[in-house]
């Protein structure tokens, strides 16, 4: 199943559904997505048949949705006529992306180059978005694709704690933090440093390498409560790791997912070693010597889930644990 | 200085032996007393949780016992009273990882320092049980209306009676629902009492807000309105040795429900 983004519209393709019980599942998981709310939802419907009373009710769980159906675009005569007497438009998606598109998509935002690129990639492979002409006189192009879950997939055959150098990962997330113009969060607001002090390991010493040259692990699996990961070098998670679980590095710690145990990098005393996740919602954050403690404010013991990722790290900053926070592009 | 320390256990998993060390620390160290709290359900820790300390917790009792660090330095302090402190457990352990003497020395070097030394016994009969019981003189065993629990209870009790170290020990009947006692679908707190013959400390009504408190991480003895709140505080009182009389929980508490029963006994008179 295919989804994208238009301006201020959103299609949703359904065509794979067999069945309307299969659509109004496919649909409904669509529709809880945040991004689907207050826009104008086009709906590819295939070739099923449907009945007014479907119709009707499927638009009203687009409107329950707090979202408006647009247009439906269906193979089938039968629902192409329900949808006629129910006032619902009929319209045509067109099976091909048009390339000017993409190119003024990566254009209007040529600062994330990096996300961008991947994301055109995608687009280009999948043909899954389409903008139409009817939608809208003044129809904008394609902001973003959402093409993320097959990314996710590429990597997933990697194979689980395989040793990789650790430039291939640096690199793309250096760049990436660049062309984002990073801003500082409110440091006191999210997280409060420990008196602990320093309290590194016996026999370790503050230094500065550059966790660039370390190695780095691979790990492709969630972490659970009770799981500790710990290396020399760089871990980097695909997956979340949950409340009560650890994960101890000498190098950074990057998590493709949501952090919400306990990290500590830069363990044997690194200090210019990182934190980053696609939510950083850590219990603790341990950087070298230093530890800070999550604000009670913010203190939810259950493992929490999220759809909305504000991608954030965190590094030492004159004796300070500061989280930097990627700004969002909406 | 050499204050108690009270093993708080069940046998059964769920009955509320954590929710139970909880409140009843909170409402001794309200009470002005020094208290400890020791988790040793170890890689299952929860206490933590229902005190809201997960994200303060550096060094755990296993960071203690293999001396990476001191005991002093592992307490940690409680957010609202500094009467209050605990000890976690380590959460990527096993129990293997604790002796039942290591257990028994830390209780002796804290119960020196403090008034009260509770210590959260994890659920089962096997070392974890064992460890915890180590270094209690004292018990308070945690059940509900329920045959399973009871059975179990009846086993724990069996366990602390052959324990010379252990020398009182006694009943805490939670999650007790008045109305299904009265329509002869629960056990009443009677028939619990008798048959585990055991002296009674508390009985804890069903509350809700036991749900969200737990969620919050603040103990609901802090709550001044909530009646489960209220039997906490109840038995960290007779724990102090003051003779308070268990809460009524059968008398309906509305104006009108008060009216319908007055009607209701005034038929049965008639």
């Amino acid at each position: 199943m295919e989804k994208g983004f238009v301006e201020n519209g959103f299609i949703i393709d359904l065509s794979d559904a067999k069945n309307t019980t299969q659509l109004v599942f496919e649909l409904s998981s669509v529709m809880e997505h945040p991004e689907v709310k207050r826009k104008n939802v086009c709906l590819k419907l295939g070739a099923l048949d449907l009945k007014q009373s479907q119709l009707l009710s499927i638009k009203a769980l687009i409107e329950s949705m707090d979202a408006n159906l647009a247009f439906i675009d269906t193979d089938s005569e039968q629902t192409e006529a329900s949808a006629v007497s129910l006032g619902i438009i009929v319209s045509e998606i067109s099976d091909n992306l048009e390339p000017s598109i993409v190119c003024s998509a990566a254009e209007e935002v040529k600062d994330e180059e990096v996300v961008i690129k991947t994301e055109c990639e995608v687009v280009e492979e999948d043909k899954t978005v389409e903008v139409h002409a009817d939608l809208n006189s003044n129809a904008n192009p394609i902001e973003t694709a959402e093409g993320i879950e097959d990314i996710y997939d590429e990597q997933s055959t990697q194979e689980l704690s395989e040793i990789i150098p650790a430039e291939h990962f640096e690199a793309n997330f250096e760049a990436l933090a660049e062309s984002e113009g990073l801003i500082k969060a409110e440091e006191a607001s999210k997280y409060i440093l420990l008196d602990t002090g320093d309290v590194l390991p016996e026999g370790a010493e503050e230094n500065d390498t550059n966790t660039e040259t370390l190695p780095t692990l691979y790990i492709n699996q969630t972490l659970r409560s009770g799981q500790t990961v710990s290396y020399e070098g760089n871990i980097l998670i695909i997956g979340d790791a949950h409340p009560g679980s650890e994960i101890v590095a000498g190098g950074d710690i990057t998590v493709w997912g949501i952090l919400g145990g306990i990290a500590h990098a830069g363990s044997l005393g690194n200090v210019t070693s990182k934190v980053r996740a696609l939510k950083l919602n850590a219990i603790q954050l341990r950087i070298a010597g230093l530890y800070a403690r999550r604000n009670d404010t913010l203190n939810v013991p259950y493992v929490q889930k999220t759809n909305e990722f504000t991608p954030e790290e965190a590094q030492i900053e004159d004796g300070k644990i500061v989280i930097y926070k990627k700004l969002r592009r909406d | 200085m050499t204050g108690r320390v009270i093993v708080i256990t069940s046998g059964k998993g769920g009955v509320g032996k954590t929710t139970t060390s909880a409140n009843i620390g909170t409402a001794l160290a309200k009470a002005g007393y020094k208290v400890v709290l020791i988790d040793t359900d170890l890689g299952l820790r929860n206490l933590d949780l229902l005190l809201g300390l997960e994200n303060r917790i550096v060094y755990t009792i296993v960071d203690v016992i293999e001396e990476r660090c001191k005991l002093k330095q592992a307490l940690v302090k409680d957010k609202k009273n500094p009467n209050l402190s605990l000890l976690a457990a380590a959460q990527t352990r096993d129990k293997t990882a604790v002796n039942a003497e290591q257990l028994k020395s830390i209780c002796d070097t804290l119960k020196e320092e403090n008034d009260f030394v509770l210590v959260d016994c994890p659920a089962g009969i096997e070392q974890g049980f064992q460890n915890a019981v180590a270094g209690a003189s004292e018990a308070i065993v945690v059940t509900t209306p329920e045959m399973s629990a009871i059975r179990d209870a009846d086993r724990i009790i069996g366990l602390l009676e052959a324990k010379e170290e252990i020398t009182s020990y006694k009943l805490l009947l939670n999650r007790v629902r008045p109305s299904l006692i009265k329509s002869n679908e629960m056990m009443s707190v009677d028939d619990v009492v008798e048959i585990l013959s055991c002296p009674l400390v508390g009985i804890i009504p069903e509350d809700t807000g036991i749900i969200t408190s737990t969620n919050k991480g603040e103990p609901i003895v802090n709550d001044e309105a909530a009646l489960a709140g209220k039997a906490y505080r109840n038995v960290a009182q007779r724990i102090l040795g003051e003779e308070v009389p268990f809460l009524d929980l059968d008398e309906p508490k509305g104006f009108m429900a008060k009216i319908k029963n007055a009607f209701a006994k005034l038929k049965a008179k008639v």
